[in-house]
C-alpha cells in the first residue's frame, strides 16, 4: 500500500531535484528504445556484411581510419571512410553498430525487469515468512543469507550458468510479427538461463529486507488486532504485512534492476550470455580491434552506463523520497 | 588435435635426403661445418630466403654467426616468446596444443627432423629401418644427456612412445590418440636400439613416429612423479626434464617458463642464451608487447593488430600460409546433417571468398577440400564451393528439411577471427528462405570435446562445430583418417561414410607414392561431393617479430629457436 | 559479551558458512551437465578408461557416500588435484593469491585515497560545484562496468595518451620488491607501479564511489547530530572536530559495507583480471569454469568464501574498537 504522504513524498523530491528528472527521461527513451526497437534500428542487427568495396568495416559518420589488408600476399594500407547508411560504423563482421545498441537495450532491460521480479517472487515470501514467524524459520534463513552472502554473486552466477546452460528462449517480435517492421529479426532472443541465474544470487536481499520489515510489523498494533480476531496468519502476512513493506523493497528492486543490468553485461563480456544481441557481448567483441576501431567498443559501453545511471537515479530519488534503511546489494560487474 | 605441429626440420638435410634416412648423427654434426656450402642455398623454396646460410638452420650459432655480418645482434642474448596460450600442463605428452609444443620441444626436443612435404630427418635417432613384420628398429647414440646429468636410454624412448600411446599409463595421451594413431608400442632391443611396432604402413607409420616421438627420463619420471600412474605435475622448475637444447631454470605457473641453454646438449649451441615464454590471450595484448619492446616473438597476430606492429618501431610483421585448414564438421548421423544435399546447400549458402576478404581482412584463402594447397593430396582442381543462394534453396526443399532451424557451435579466439567468422557462416545460411542458423560462441574446449566425441547421437550436443586442423604431416592423411575412418575402434570420426572410409583405408596400404597421392586425391574429391564439412579457409599465420630476429614462420606454424639466428 | 566469546561464536557461525558453501558447490557439481569423468580425462578418452576412472574416483557410489568422501576430504586438506593439469588444487590457488592481493589492496588504497577526501569535500560544501562534482562522479562511478571502464582507460591513457604499458604485466611485486632488495634499483617496483596503475583504477573506481557517497551521507549526518554544535559551542576547532569525531564515526558504516563487499571486489577482480591479463586468482578461476575444471573452481570459491567470512569477522571486531559505545553483540 503505497500512503498518500509517500505520493506527495515522491512528488516533491522529483520537482524539486534535477536528477530524478534526468533519470526519467533517461529510462523513459531507453525503455522506448528497447520497445520499438524494430521502428529505430535502420538495419537487422543480426545481418553480417555491410563492408566497404575493399571488404572493410565502416566508422561511425564523420570519421576515417586506416586498415591493413592482404592482396595477393601483399599487406597494404587503406583509408576507409564513414558511410551515411551507417550512422555509428559497423563491427568487425559487417553489422549495423547503431541497430545492435538498440536491440542492446532490450537484452539490458528484459533481464534486468525478469531477474528482479523473479528475485521478488523467491525472496519476499522468504522474508516475510521468516520474520512473521521467527525461530527455526528465521534462524534457517538468516544461516543460509549468510551463506549465499559468502559467493561473490559474480562468481556464484559463472558457476550457475555451467549448471543451467546458456541457451536463449525465443519468442516472436510482436511489432515485427505485426507487420510494422521488415527486414528485422522476427524473434526476441531472451536469455532466460542468466535471468534465473540472477535472480538466484540476488534474490537473498530482498529475503533479508522483506524479513526486517516482517520482523518489525510482527508485533504491530494493527496485526496483533488482526491476529485477535481469529484471522488466519497467511491473510494477515498478504494483506497487511506485505503492504506495508512495499516501501523499502521498491527501493531495494530499483537498485538491484541496476546492479542486474551490469551482471548481465559482465556475464555476456566474459561470453555467458546466451545471447549475441548484448551489450556486453558487443564489447567483447569490440575489445580484439579495441586500438584500430574503437568505436565497436565504446558504443554498447556507453547504452551501459546511460541505463544503469537512469535506473540509479530513480533509486536514489525513491530511497531520498522514502527514506527506508536498506543495505544495497552486491554489485556484479 | 587443433593444433597439430611438432617438429623441427633442418634444411641442411634436404641436400642430403638422396643419401637416405639412414645419414647418422655423426654426419649431422659434421654437417654444421659443410652444410653453409651445400645445404641451405637448395631449401629456399620454402620461403626461408633472406640471409642464406645464418638463417633458420640455427646450426651456425655454435660459433660462426658473429661473422654473418648483423650488427646489432649482440644485444640479442635473450627473447622472450609471447603465446596466445600458457601451458597448463607441466607433463610433455598431457596436450596436443601447438602453443605448448612451442614451449615443450625447446625441452624434449623431437626424435626427428621433419620438414612438412619432405618427410622426417635424422635428430636424436641417428638411424631407422623398416624391419617388414611391422617395426621398425630406431638407432640413437650413445651420449645424449638428459637436463639433470643422466644418459638417454633406448628403454627412456620405448617407454615414452608407450605411455603415450597407452592411455592406461600415466596420462591419456591426446599425442597418442590422435598423433600415434598406428602406432601400438615399443620396446627397448638394447641399449641404443628401440623397435616401434605399427599397424599401418611403414611410410604412415613413419609420419606419425616421426612427428611425435619425444624421450623422457623413465626413471626419473617414475621416481619424482609416479609418471606411470599420473601426469607429471608441479611448479618448480624441476618438473621438466628433457634432452632438449634448453633446460628450465624458472618456471612461475600459468605466467612464465624461463629456459637456458643447456651446457651439455649433444648438438648444436642454440641461438640464445636465454628465452622467456609467457602467454596472452589478446592479440592486441601481445601486440602491444612487441610494441613496447616486453617481448621478441608472439604469435597469432589479427590483421586488426597488423597495423600495430607495423607503426612500432624495430619489429614487423611475418606471415606464411598456413598448412591449417579452417571447416565446420557436420555430423552425419544427426539430422538434418545425415542428408548430403543439406550438407551441400550449407557450402553453397556461405560465400568463403567473402568471409577471407572481409572478416580476414584477405588474410586467408578459401578452400572447397579437407587439406590445404601444398599438401600431399591436395587436388588443386577442386574449386571451393562457389556460394549460390538459389541452389543452396532448392537443395534444402530436395532433403526435405525446409524451415530446419540449426546451430553452429565454434570457439572464440583459437583461430584467425574465428568467432567472427562463425558468426559471418552462421548469418549467411541464416539468409536463405528455408533455413535459420544461429551462431554459438563458446570456449574451445567445448568444440574440441564435440571433435572428440564420436558420432553416437546421445553424445552429440554441437552437430556443427567448428574447428581448425594443421595437417602438420604434410600429407592428406592426416588431415582426413582422424574425420572419416574408425579402423579398430579407438578412433571417433565425426562423419561416416563407407565409400570414403574405404577409399582413405585404401590409400593407407598403397606403396607407391604416385598411386597414392592419386588415391588421397581421389579422397579429396569424394570428400568434397560428399560435403562432411563447411568446408572455408586455410589461414594466414601472422606473426610480430623483433627485426633482429631471422626467422621465418613455417607452415606448420611450430616456433623453433633453433630455426633463428640473431 | 566478551571479546573472545564473541570471537568463538562468530567462528562457529563462519564454520558454518564455509559448511553451506562447500554443500552447494557440492550439489551444483552433482545437478552440472557432463560427466565428470568425461571431462577429467578429455580428449580422446575411450569408453572403456572412463568407467574406470568413474570406479576408481568413486562416481558410481551413490551420491550420499560421495559427499561424505568429499567433506572428509575437504575436512583432512584435500582440496583434490585439477582435472585439466593433475596438480594439487591448493598450489594452484596459493601462488595465484599474491596477483589478486597486489590488485585489491592497490585498489583499496586508490579507492579510499580518493574517496575519503573527496566525500569529505563535498559534505562540507553541500550545493557547491565541488559537491556536484562528486556527485556526479560517485553517480558514473557505480554506473559503469569495470571491463568497459578498464577498456576505455587502456584506449585513452594506454593508447592515445601513451603514459601507461597496455600489454601483460612484465613484472610481479614480489620479484620487484626482490630487486629493490637485492640491486637497490627501483626501476622494477616502478614498471610494476606502471602496470598495475590501470588495473587499480579499474578495479577501484565502483569502490571509490560507493566510499565518496558513504562518506558524504554520513558526514552530513554527523555533523547534523547535536555533539557536533556542543563541541562547537565549547570552542573546539572545527577542523578538529571534523576529522577527529565525525570522520570516525562516519568511518564505523563504511568499513561494514567495506566487508560486505568483499564479494563485489572478487567479482571485479574477476573481470579486471580478464581485461588486463592479470595473473590472479580471478583469471584462473575464467580459466577454470571454460573448461569446467571443477576442483579448481571449487578450490577457488573455497578460498574467497573462507577469506568473506574471515574478514567480516575482522571487521566486526573492528567496529566495537572503533565505537566503544557498542559493545560486541
Amino acid at each position: 500500500m503505497i500512503s498518500d504522504r509517500v505520493k506527495s513524498n515522491l512528488q516533491y523530491a522529483f520537482w524539486e531535484s534535477f536528477l530524478p528528472k534526468l533519470g526519467m527521461i533517461l529510462l523513459v527513451t531507453i525503455v522506448l528504445m528497447a520497445v520499438f526497437a524494430p521502428l529505430i534500428a535502420t538495419h537487422d542487427p543480426t545481418r553480417t556484411g555491410h563492408f566497404n568495396e575493399d571488404g572493410a568495416q565502416y566508422p561511425p559518420l564523420g570519421f576515417e581510419y586506416t586498415s591493413e589488408i592482404a592482396t595477393g600476399g601483399e599487406i597494404v594500407e587503406i583509408t576507409v571512410e564513414s558511410t551515411n547508411e551507417h550512422i555509428l560504423g559497423t563491427n568487425k563482421i559487417g553489422q549495423d553498430v547503431f541497430s545492435r545498441f538498440v536491440y542492446g537495450a532490450r537484452v539490458s532491460l528484459l533481464v534486468g525487469i525478469f531477474g528482479v521480479v523473479l528475485a521478488l517472487i523467491i525472496g519476499v515470501p522468504f522474508g516475510l515468512i521468516a520474520g512473521y514467524y521467527g525461530g527455526h524459520i528465521d534462524d534457517g534463513l538468516m544461516r543460509m543469507a549468510d551463506i549465499m552472502l559468502a559467493f561473490p554473486s559474480l562468481v556464484l552466477a559463472l558457476a550457475l550458468i555451467g549448471v543451467f546452460g546458456q541457451q536463449p528462449i525465443r519468442v516472436p517480435d510482436p511489432i515485427v510479427k505485426a507487420g510494422l517492421a521488415e527486414g528485422m529479426p522476427e524473434t526476441i532472443p531472451i536469455p532466460g538461463a542468466v535471468i534465473i541465474v540472477v535472480a538466484l544470487v540476488t534474490w537473498v536481499w530482498f529475503a533479508r529486507v522483506a524479513r526486517g520489515e516482517a520482523l518489525s510489523l510482527r508485533n504491530a498494533e494493527y496485526v496483533k488486532a488482526a491476529r485477535s480476531f481469529g484471522t488466519s496468519n497467511r491473510t494477515i502476512l498478504f494483506k497487511h504485512v506485505l503492504p506495508n513493506s512495499l516501501t523499502p523493497i521498491i527501493v531495494l528492486a530499483t537498485i538491484q534492476i541496476a546492479v542486474i543490468i551490469l551482471t548481465e553485461a559482465s556475464l555476456a563480456y566474459l561470453g555467458f550470455s546466451g545471447t549475441t544481441l548484448s551489450w556486453g557481448f558487443e564489447i567483447k567483441q569490440g575489445q580484439s580491434v579495441l586500438r584500430t576501431r574503437p568505436w565497436v567498443a565504446m558504443v554498447p559501453g556507453i547504452g551501459i552506463v546511460l541505463s544503469v545511471i537512469s535506473v540509479n537515479l530513480l533509486g536514489d530519488w525513491f530511497r531520498d523520497a522514502l527514506d527506508p534503511n536498506i543495505e544495497g546489494g552486491e554489485r556484479g560487474g | 588435435m587443433q593444433d597439430w605441429r611438432s617438429v623441427k626440420r633442418r634444411k641442411v638435410l634436404k641436400a642430403t635426403l638422396g643419401t637416405s634416412a639412414t645419414m647418422g648423427l655423426a654426419a649431422l654434426a659434421g654437417c654444421t661445418g659443410d652444410d653453409d656450402g651445400d645445404g641451405t642455398e637448395d631449401s629456399d623454396d620454402t620461403g626461408d630466403d633472406g640471409t642464406g646460410d645464418s638463417d633458420d638452420t640455427g646450426d651456425d650459432g655454435t660459433g660462426d654467426s658473429d661473422d654473418t655480418g648483423d650488427d646489432n645482434m649482440s644485444d640479442l642474448d635473450e627473447i622472450t616468446i609471447t603465446l596466445s596460450q600458457f601451458p597448463d600442463t607441466q607433463d610433455p605428452l598431457d596436450h596436443i596444443t601447438g602453443d605448448y609444443f612451442d614451449v615443450f620441444d625447446h625441452i624434449y626436443e623431437p626424435l626427428f627432423d621433419f620438414e612438412p612435404g619432405e618427410g622426417i630427418f635424422s635428430r636424436v635417432v641417428t638411424d631407422w629401418e623398416a624391419q617388414g613384420d611391422g617395426t621398425t628398429h630406431l638407432t640413437i647414440p650413445d651420449d645424449v644427456s638428459f637436463h639433470n646429468g643422466d644418459t638417454l636410454t633406448a628403454e627412456d624412448i620405448a617407454w615414452t612412445i608407450n605411455r603415450t600411446v597407452d592411455p592406461d599409463m600415466g596420462v591419456a595421451s591426446p599425442i597418442g590418440a590422435f598423433g600415434l594413431g598406428s602406432i601400438q608400442g615399443a620396446e627397448a632391443v638394447d641399449e641404443t636400439t628401440v623397435s616401434v611396432e605399427y599397424s599401418a604402413a611403414p611410410g604412415l607409420a613413419e609420419f606419425e613416429f616421426g612427428n611425435y616421438a619425444r624421450a623422457m627420463n623413465r626413471q626419473w619420471a617414475i621416481d619424482n612423479f609416479d609418471a606411470e600412474n599420473e601426469a607429471i605435475a608441479g611448479s618448480s622448475p624441476d618438473v621438466f626434464n628433457g634432452t632438449g637444447p634448453y633446460e628450465v631454470v624458472d618456471f612461475t605457473s600459468g605466467e612464465e617458463i624461463v629456459l637456458e641453454a643447456f651446457d651439455d646438449y649433444w648438438g648444436e649451441e642454440p641461438p640464445f642464451d636465454r628465452v622467456t615464454f609467457n602467454a596472452d590471450k589478446q592479440s592486441s595484448g601481445r601486440a602491444a608487447s612487441l610494441e613496447a619492446g616486453e617481448t621478441d616473438l608472439t604469435i597469432n597476430i589479427l590483421p586488426e593488430d597488423v597495423a600495430t606492429i607495423n607503426n612500432a618501431s624495430g619489429v614487423e610483421v611475418r606471415q606464411v600460409t598456413s598448412f591449417r585448414t579452417v571447416f565446420c564438421p557436420m555430423k552425419n548421423t544427426v539430422e538434418p546433417y545425415d542428408s548430403q544435399e543439406f550438407r551441400q546447400a550449407i557450402n553453397y549458402a556461405v560465400d568463403n571468398e567473402a568471409i577471407v576478404q572481409n572478416v580476414l581482412s584477405g588474410f586467408g584463402e578459401p578452400v572447397g577440400q579437407p587439406v590445404a594447397p601444398g599438401i600431399n593430396g591436395y587436388a588443386p582442381d577442386i574449386e571451393p564451393y562457389e556460394q549460390d543462394v538459389g541452389m543452396a534453396e532448392s537443395l534444402v526443399s530436395e532433403s526435405g528439411y525446409g524451415g530446419v532451424e540449426i546451430t553452429l557451435t565454434a570457439p572464440q579466439g583459437r583461430y584467425l577471427n574465428d568467432a567472427n567468422v562463425a558468426q559471418t557462416a552462421a548469418d549467411m545460411i541464416d539468409q536463405l528462405e528455408n533455413v535459420s542458423c544461429e551462431a554459438n560462441i563458446v570456449e574451445f574446449p567445448v568444440v574440441s570435446d564435440e571433435n572428440s566425441f564420436g558420432l553416437d547421437p546421445d553424445d552429440i550436443v554441437h552437430p556443427f562445430f567448428m574447428i581448425g586442423w594443421g595437417t602438420i604431416t604434410g600429407d592428406a592423411d592426416y588431415g582426413t583418417q582422424g574425420f572419416f575412418t574408425n579402423p579398430d575402434g579407438n578412433n571417433t570420426p565425426v562423419f561416416r561414410d563407407d565409400e570414403l572410409e574405404q577409399a582413405i583405408l585404401d590409400s593407407q596400404q598403397m606403396q607407391d607414392p604416385e598411386e597414392r597421392t592419386q588415391q588421397l586425391q581421389q579422397v579429396m574429391q569424394l570428400a568434397h561431393e560428399k560435403a562432411p564439412w563447411l568446408y572455408l579457409h586455410v589461414q594466414e599465420s601472422i606473426y610480430g617479430v623483433n627485426e633482429q630476429i631471422q626467422w621465418e614462420p613455417r607452415e606448420d606454424e611450430t616456433v623453433y629457436i633453433w630455426d633463428m639466428s640473431a | 559479551m566478551s571479546m573472545p566469546k564473541f570471537l568463538l561464536r562468530r567462528t562457529l557461525q563462519g564454520i558454518f558458512v564455509i559448511w553451506g558453501v562447500v554443500t552447494v558447490l557440492f550439489v551444483l557439481r552433482a545437478v552440472s551437465p557432463g560427466d565428470p569423468a568425461t571431462l577429467m580425462l578429455g580428449e580422446g578418452a575411450n569408453q572403456e578408461l572412463i568407467q574406470q576412472v568413474r570406479a576408481e574416483e568413486g562416481l558410481n557410489d551413490p551420491i550420499f557416500v560421495q559427499y561424505a568422501d568429499y567433506i572428509t576430504d575437504l575436512v583432512t586438506g584435500d582440496l583434490g588435484y585439477s582435472w585439466r593439469s593433475n596438480r594439487e588444487v591448493e598450489a594452484m590457488v596459493i601462488e595465484r593469491i599474491p596477483a589478486t592481493l597486489e590488485l585489491s589492496i592497490a585498489a583499496t588504497i586508490v579507492a579510499i585515497s580518493i574517496a575519503v577526501p573527496m566525500g569529505v569535500i563535498s559534505a562540507t560544501r553541500r550545493e557547491q560545484l565541488s559537491d556536484y562534482g562528486a556527485t556526479l562522479f560517485s553517480l558514473l562511478g557505480i554506473s559503469t562496468p569495470n571491463f568497459w571502464l578498464g577498456l576505455m582507460l587502456i584506449l585513452v591513457l594506454g593508447v592515445w595518451v601513451g603514459i601507461f604499458p597496455t600489454g601483460r604485466r612484465a613484472v610481479g611485486f614480489g620479484e620487484a620488491l626482490m630487486t629493490l632488495v637485492g640491486t637497490g634499483s627501483p626501476g622494477e617496483l616502478l614498471t610494476w607501479l606502471e602496470y598495475i596503475a590501470l588495473p587499480a583504477l579499474t578495479l577501484g573506481t565502483y569502490f571509490t564511489a560507493l566510499i565518496t557517497r558513504l562518506t558524504r551521507s554520513g558526514m552530513i549526518d554527523e555533523l547534523g547530530k547535536p555533539y557536533v554544535k556542543a563541541t562547537q559551542a565549547k570552542g573546539l576547532p572545527l577542523v578538529l572536530t571534523r576529522y577527529k569525531h565525525v570522520l570516525r564515526n562516519t568511518m564505523i558504516p563504511i568499513i561494514t559495507v567495506l566487508g560486505l563487499q568483499m564479494g563485489t571486489l572478487m567479482g571485479g577482480a574477476v573481470i579486471t583480471e580478464t581485461v588486463f591479463n592479470w595473473p590472479g586468482l580471478g583469471q584462473r578461476f575464467v580459466d577454470a569454469l571454460g573448461i569446467r575444471d571443477w576442483p579448481l573452481m571449487q578450490g577457488i570459491i573455497l578460498f574467497v568464501a573462507i577469506s568473506f567470512v574471515v574478514i567480516n569477522i575482522v571487521v566486526d571486531a573492528l567496529y566495537t574498537y572503533l565505537d566503544p559505545q557498542v559493545s560486541v553483540e
